[in-house]
This record gives C-alpha cells, structure tokens and sequence, in this order.
C-alpha cells in the first residue's frame, strides 16, 4: 500500500512542468546556449501530456457521473441475480414418474 | 439550465489546464526574456504570472490523480458490465425456456378442453348398448356381413336381395310387375310365383323344419328396414328365426 502511494505521488510529480519551466529560467538567467533545448523539453512534455490524457480510459465523464454509472451497474446485477435466483428458486411441479 | 451547469467530463478539465499552462509558461518566459533584453524591471506582472502557474500546475496534478482514480473505477465498471451481459444471457436462455412451457401447456389444456366437450357431446347423444346390440343383431341377420354356417354353393341365398326377396316384398307388389316365374336363375323363383306343386320344389340342404310353411325361403324383405330400433315385434321374430345358428348371444327383445 505505501509503494502504491509513493509510485502514485511520483507519477503526479512527473507530470508536472514546473521544473522544466524553472530550468528554463535557469538557463536564461545563465545565458546558456542550452535555452531551446530546454524550450524544446518543454513543448514535447506539454505534447506528451496531451496524448496521454486522450488515451486514459474512464475520464469521459466526471467523477459524479462515473460514481452514478458505478452504482446504476452494482444495482443491475444485483437486481438480475435476485431475478434469476427468484426463478430457480420456483417449486416445480410434481412430475410422476412413468413406471 | 441543468444541462449548462453538467460538470464537466475531467478529460476536458485537464485539457483545458494544460493549455492555461502552455500559455502562462510561454507569457512567464516571454515577459523575463523581453525584461532581461530591455533591462527594464516589470513591476510584479511576472510574479502575477508564476503564482498562476504553480496554482494551475497544482490543479493539474490533482485532476491528473483524479484521472488515475477514474480508470480504476472504469475497470471495475468493465467487469461488472460483463456480468450484467452474462445475467442477461441468463434471462433471455430462461424466458425462452418459460415460453416454450408455456406454448405446451396451452396445447395441452386446448386438447383436454376439446376432448371434454367430446364426452359432453358424447354423453348427450348417448344410446343404450342393448339397442346397439339389437341393431347388429338385425344387420348380421340377413347375413350380409357373414355367410351362413351352412352356405353351400347352389344356395340361392345372398347378402343382398335377390330378385325373389325384392318381388315378395312392397316394391314389388306395389310395382305389380308380371311376374313369368324364370325370371331369375333359380327354380327357387317359380316357387315364390306360387307355379310350381310341391313335389317340384328343390330341396336343399340347408332347409330344415325351421322354415316356414310353402318351403319358401325365408322372407326377410323387413329386415332391412332400418326402422328405430326395438318397436317392430314381427321383424324381432324374423330375426329370431334367421339366428338359430347364429354363435351370437342376442338378448330377449323384450
């Protein structure tokens, strides 16, 4: 559990710009010839960020909506098990058997 | 209004801070690259610029926390959406099941209601076994349905009637008909004309005391008169005489 969290805390973390916008302002202040690369950086991180949000699955929706859609589901099979268990459950009729 | 208000999906939100942050680096880098070349302080306008920045980056980080939450929840939606497919799977498999029950016992409670109505019909029309057995009795008397024990061939009797029967009887009178005597191929048809002494007359094996007076052969022209049953107490006793031989156990006409 305390891995999960700390992969989770460096995922956020990776995904932030600040640093690369601070080392931009580092070189800057620097007059390093590494300015545009780290510009460069910068664009594709931005990009990067862009295609990944679109691949995630399950953010179509807010977190509400997604919580109702969870528990509209959970209340369906609920709902069909007790269905098909009501009518499994019948009292069949006594069949005599043929001797 | 309702529909103005919806939340938005958090696709959109992180979109929408990603781009805030694009521009507020670009106007942050911007604004330090032309204050550095003009060597003119700005005053605060940047730092104005950098808080925005860090507050939207924070916004970002949370929405992209908030992201990773919902793609859990999304797979555990998966699994359940299969579950509800299964179970619908389930129901469908039983109600064609309960309809197939269903169609047979209609069938089956259509059959048993056709078949009572029989039996009521049955019952409304129905008739005493001793008429039906009477009523046989009279059918098989003229043995149409079975040759006598003692047919032999030469025996002008036949299950039909023959032209003598037919002559004897009311048609026949009524028709009134001149009647030669050898119309038919029996010497037996001279006798019914009355032509002939007795002395000529045939005798055949099958003629016993039984028969009646004039050594006729039996007249049973009535016999199939197929009148209600147990009313006619002459053709009973033609029917009596006809079925001394008869293996059938005929009971009493009264």
């Amino acid at each position: 559990m305390a891995v999960a969290q700390a992969n989770l805390e460096k995922e956020t973390e990776d995904c932030s710009l600040l640093p690369l916008v601070h080392d931009i302002i580092k070189c800057m202040d620097k007059d390093s010839p590494d300015v545009n690369q780290e510009l460069t950086k910068l664009k594709t991180k931005i990009q990067e960020a862009r295609e990944q949000i679109s691949n995630m699955s399950g953010i179509d929706c807010s977190p509400v909506e997604q919580q109702q859609q969870l528990a509209t589901l959970r209340e369906q099979v609920r709902t069909k098990n007790q269905l098909l268990q009501k009518y499994k459950g019948l009292c069949m009729f006594d069949v005599p058997k043929a001797s | 209004m309702a529909a103005a208000t919806a939340e938005k999906s958090t696709k959109e939100r992180l979109l929408s801070v990603l781009d805030d942050l694009e521009v507020l680096s670009r106007e942050l880098i911007e604004m330090l690259a032309l204050s550095r070349n003009q060597k003119v302080p700005q005053p605060g306008e940047d730092t104005q610029i950098l808080e925005l920045l860090v507050q939207r980056d924070k916004e970002f980080q949370e929405l992209m926390e908030v992201a990773q939450q919902q793609g859990k929840i999304h797979q555990e939606m998966q699994l359940l959406e299969k579950e509800v497919e299964k179970r619908d799977n389930d129901i469908q498999q039983l109600q064609k099941q309960l309809k197939e029950a269903e169609h047979i016992l209609a069938t089956a409670v259509y059959q048993a209601k056709e078949k009572l109505a029989s039996i009521e019909k049955a019952k409304k029309g129905s008739v005493s076994s001793e008429e039906i057995i009477k009523y046989a009795h009279r059918i098989s008397a003229s043995n149409a349905v079975c040759a006598p024990l003692n047919w032999v061939p030469g025996d002008p009797r036949r299950p039909y009637p023959t032209d003598l029967e037919m002559r004897s009887g009311i048609l026949g009178h009524m028709a009134n008909l001149p009647s030669n005597g050898v119309n038919g191929h029996l010497p037996g048809d001279a006798l019914a004309a009355g032509r002939l002494p007795d002395i000529l007359t045939p005798h055949y094996p099958w003629q016993s005391s039984d028969v009646s007076a004039g050594m006729l052969p039996p007249h049973h022209g009535n016999d199939f008169n197929l009148e209600p049953p147990g009313h006619n107490k002459e053709n009973e006793d033609d029917v009596e005489a006809m079925s001394t031989d008869s293996s059938s156990s005929s009971s009493d006409s009264d």
